[in-house]
């Protein structure tokens, strides 16, 4: 088996309170493989956009990596993301609006990143430029444009650009679409799909959207109350759901199909816990209808590889 | 027997520049037209929604609903009385209101922070003056709060204290508390997480067969009106291009934008 880009070995992200450590990622492990869309889904707060800013060293104080390996590409990256940052693992974050500077216009905003990664002269950077806005759809010639001339989904576009200047060889989009309307959502992760595809880059999703998970991703994981609950082909794990929180969500998605029309949804009951209050053994028996003793008392480790629960393990 | 109509509702906006700058620069005057001559009835106790991307006018017509904007054309009537008619007394008028509530989308900003969750239940209670004695008010509000599914000693809480979910759960408590017959819902769930968003959604549903309300259901989302629309009307820059209910418009779409849009939405396996 080929050795995957990037290796996340049991980290842990803990955030110091008087009330004690709060961990927002509990021993968490996942690989992401070269040129594959890896989707990481879950609700607010199950510390999907925490693992994204783990990878990238972008953890704001009180909260740290307090334990665990990441790997990239050969090379143990967690002491040391700077390098890494921007150059081979870029990002896109959720609101273009945000992340472009909007004193600066577009062109010199990709120039300066280009320059910061590559040795080139100023004007390869700016040919450089022209051709990732051609890549991402963009008339180049409005590289001497402000960000605000842009609409939503063409400044998602730009950003797109920016973060696909240094060729990294790794994207990780968190919500890179939810701040933008359903068809140009479906442009922009067409887009993606298609870069992924061609560049053979690897793209790690966050999205709490099951639809989006389902269209873009190759494999998935479920996060739950900063832990992994099932991780798997993205089409065995909405088909044939593992855990009864998956199976929970995939049930409460609204779906348009003729036989639900006004059926009421599916609801997980219950929500959440919070950070300083998670439950004894598995964080979701409190809420899963299919809980037995053991589910209270012990956590549950990763069953064969796709999902962390005790059912798997009667079922042997 | 429709309960509420509009009728060739039309809203333009100023955007002209200053007056002496139009005078100097011989510019005309600009106007946009959020809504064009939209048109559509919607039968009590049932729920019919607007779809539409971000600028296709579809807030904007729920603004005019409850009354915060006024149409530059056309009218909306609820049952039979126009509410935006210039004879009728200020009072006349609030009286009306006070049958059309509405629910944000953010239920983050539409609450708040500094009152307690009983104060903001309360507020609409002794504003349209429809319980008297603080006793009395207070039990309405334990009886709002249980009927959202949260608990009487909630009201002593402070908003922040409440996850995303149950604070739409309190903005849907405040709006039933006037006791309206129309709840107007400007993407109750798009803040949401899934899981949350079908308890809300569920929870509307309840309400409105327990109190036959009528919703004016405001999305971008195509499966979540699916699975609570009565009727659908696709808004594209401000005009109703197709209306039907959600069978045929699902199964059979007769404008190509509505078929672009059904086309965008991701679908699940």
């Amino acid at each position: 088996m080929l050795q995957p880009l990037l290796e996340i070995k049991n980290i842990c992200v803990e955030f110091k309170t008087r009330g004690g450590a709060l961990k927002a990622v509990d021993d968490l492990s996942i690989d992401v493989q070269q040129g594959e869309i890896l989707g990481l889904v879950g609700e607010s707060g199950a510390g999907k956009s925490m693992m994204g800013a783990a990878i990238l060293g972008l953890i704001d104080p009180p909260g740290r990596l307090s334990s665990g390996e990441i790997w990239f590409k050969g090379q143990r990256i967690d002491q040391n993301p700077e390098p890494f940052r921007g150059c081979e693992i870029s990002m896109i974050f959720q609101d273009p609006l945000v992340s472009l500077n909007p004193l600066k216009k577009i062109g010199d905003q990709l120039v300066e990143t280009i320059l910061r990664h590559k040795r080139m002269s100023r004007a390869q950077a700016i040919d450089r430029a022209c051709r990732g806005l051609i890549e991402v759809g963009i008339d180049p010639e409005r590289l001497n444009a402000y960000p605000h001339t842009f609409s939503g989904g063409m400044r998602q576009r730009v950003v797109i650009a920016l973060a696909l200047a240094s060729e990294p060889s790794l994207i990780i989009a968190d919500e890179p679409t939810t701040a933008l309307d359903v068809s140009v959502q479906a442009q922009i992760l067409k887009l993606l799909k298609k870069l992924c595809d061609s560049r053979g880059t690897s793209i790690i999703l966050i999205t709490h959207d099951m639809g989006v998970i389902s269209e873009t991703t190759d494999r998935v994981g479920v996060l739950y109350a900063g832990r992994l609950a099932e991780i798997g082909i993205t089409d065995h794990v909405l088909r044939s759901a593992k855990h009864p929180y998956t199976q929970g969500l995939v049930a409460s998605t609204p779906k348009i199909d003729p036989d639900s029309f006004g059926r009421s949804l599916y609801q997980i009951p219950g929500s959440m816990p919070k950070l300083d209050a998670i439950p004894t053994g598995c964080a979701f028996h409190p809420r899963c209808t299919m809980r037995t003793n053991k589910c209270s008392q012990e956590r549950p480790p990763m069953m064969k590889d796709t999902a962390a629960c005790w059912l798997l393990e009667e079922m042997e | 027997m429709s309960f509420i109509t509009a009728k060739n509702l039309v809203r333009r906006f100023d955007l002209s520049d200053p007056w002496i700058v139009r005078k100097l620069t011989f510019r005309p005057k600009k106007f946009l037209t959020a809504v064009n001559d939209v048109s559509f009835s919607v039968e009590k106790g049932t729920t019919y929604a607007l779809v539409g991307e971000s600028g296709s006018g579809k807030s904007t017509i729920a603004k005019m609903a409850v009354g915060l904007l006024t149409p530059s054309a056309g009218t909306i009537t609820l049952d039979n009385h126009n509410l935006n008619d210039p004879n009728l007394s200020p009072q006349r008028q609030r009286l009306m209101r006070r049958r059309i509530q509405m629910v944000f989308q953010s239920p983050y900003a539409s609450l708040n922070p500094r009152w307690r969750v009983g104060d903001i239940l309360k507020e609409p209670i002794q504003s349209f003056d429809l319980i008297q004695g603080t006793k009395n008010q207070a039990k309405r509000v334990e009886e709002l709060l249980e009927q959202v599914g949260l608990s009487p000693s909630d009201a002593k809480k402070y908003p922040h204290e409440f996850s995303g979910g149950q604070r739409q759960r309190i903005s849907i408590a405040r709006a039933l508390s006037s006791q309206p017959d129309v709840i107007i819902c400007d993407e109750p769930t798009s803040a949401l997480d899934v899981s949350v968003q079908a308890q809300v959604l569920n929870l509307l549903k309840s309400l409105q067969k327990e109190f036959s309300l009528t919703y004016l259901f405001i999305t971008h989302d195509l499966a979540v009106v699916s699975s609570v629309a009565n009727r659908i009307g696709v808004l594209n820059k401000g005009a109703l291009v197709e209306e039907a209910s959600p069978e045929e418009l699902f199964t059979n779409p007769k404008q190509d934008y509505t078929r672009m849009l059904l086309n965008a939405a991701p679908k699940m396996l």
